[in-house]
């Protein structure tokens, strides 16, 4: 009768976020289309093989598959960090000081989609300063002064 | 000012012996500072809540799930609109909306450190 007092018998009553760390970081939707950045520059860059050397055309058909592979996945996962950032991070309160928080987002989001679609510097870099623009928000809203960098 | 919970008396504890109320175990921090991670809570079913309470829920989407947070607000159609005391790590109404009356267990009376 009185095991009903002792705490280990006792259930669980969750009291955290979906994210039961509370972890988020802007870094990881960065380190992604930092990666799409680079891959479009790579893609750009690659020059296709003179001559009717079959060998190196099937080098660089293989190099630029992979190329495109990566910045299509990478690209999704940025868009992914980023709308679990939007979605579960990001509350009404923020809202209120950064009512262009939702603008930024999906813009953000419809960016790492033109990444996927197109080979376009432009639409890489901007989803970056997209993502800065996030990172600044992010680091305000908890309070702490963390620099904008890059890895690459 | 979030409204604090007294602590567990001899009669809290009676009434839990007697099945009156049941001990929950805290886990996360979206109630501090009211509740710590590895606190614990006393419940007394109940079907009539005000806001400040802090009430046990089952979860919206986990069924298995039962989650810990105070009424903010009644919506005019009778729906709890419940948040974390800790809004930064919490999710709650504001991700996932206003909880229906019938889903809630009942109401924390006292912690237990």
């Amino acid at each position: 009768m009185f095991g009903k007092l002792n705490k280990e018998n006792f259930e669980i009553a969750e009291a955290h976020c979906d994210a039961p760390c509370g972890v988020y970081d802007p870094a990881q939707a960065r380190i992604e289309a930092e990666s799409v950045l680079m891959l479009t520059k790579k893609i750009l860059d690659l020059k296709r093989p003179e001559g009717d050397d079959e060998k190196a055309h099937k080098a660089y058909a293989n190099t630029l598959a992979r190329f495109i592979a990566i910045k299509e996945e990478r690209a999704e996962m940025s868009k992914h960090h980023l709308l679990v950032l939007w979605t579960d991070y990001f509350k009404p309160d923020h809202l209120a000081k950064y009512p262009d928080l939702h603008e930024i987002f999906w813009k953000a989001a419809k960016l790492c989609s033109a990444c996927k679609q197109e080979v376009s510097l432009q639409h890489a870099q901007e989803l970056m300063d997209a993502i800065k623009r996030v990172h600044e928000m992010f680091w305000e809203s908890k309070g702490k002064d963390v620099a904008w960098y890059t890895a690459s | 000012m979030q409204e604090e919970l007294p602590h567990a008396n001899w009669k809290h504890k009676l009434r839990l012996v007697f099945g009156w109320l049941t001990g929950f175990r805290v886990e996360g921090n979206s109630m501090k500072p009211t509740l710590e991670d590895g606190d614990s809570v006393f419940i007394e079913p109940a079907n009539q809540f005000r806001a400040g309470d802090i009430v046990l829920t089952n979860h919206p989407f986990k069924k298995s799930v039962k989650i810990l947070k105070r009424i903010e607000s009644i919506t005019l159609e009778g729906a709890y609109f419940l948040v974390g005391d800790n809004p930064t790590e919490s999710t709650d109404s504001r991700s996932f909306g206003a909880i229906p009356a019938k889903e809630i267990i009942g109401k924390a009376v006292c912690r237990l450190k």
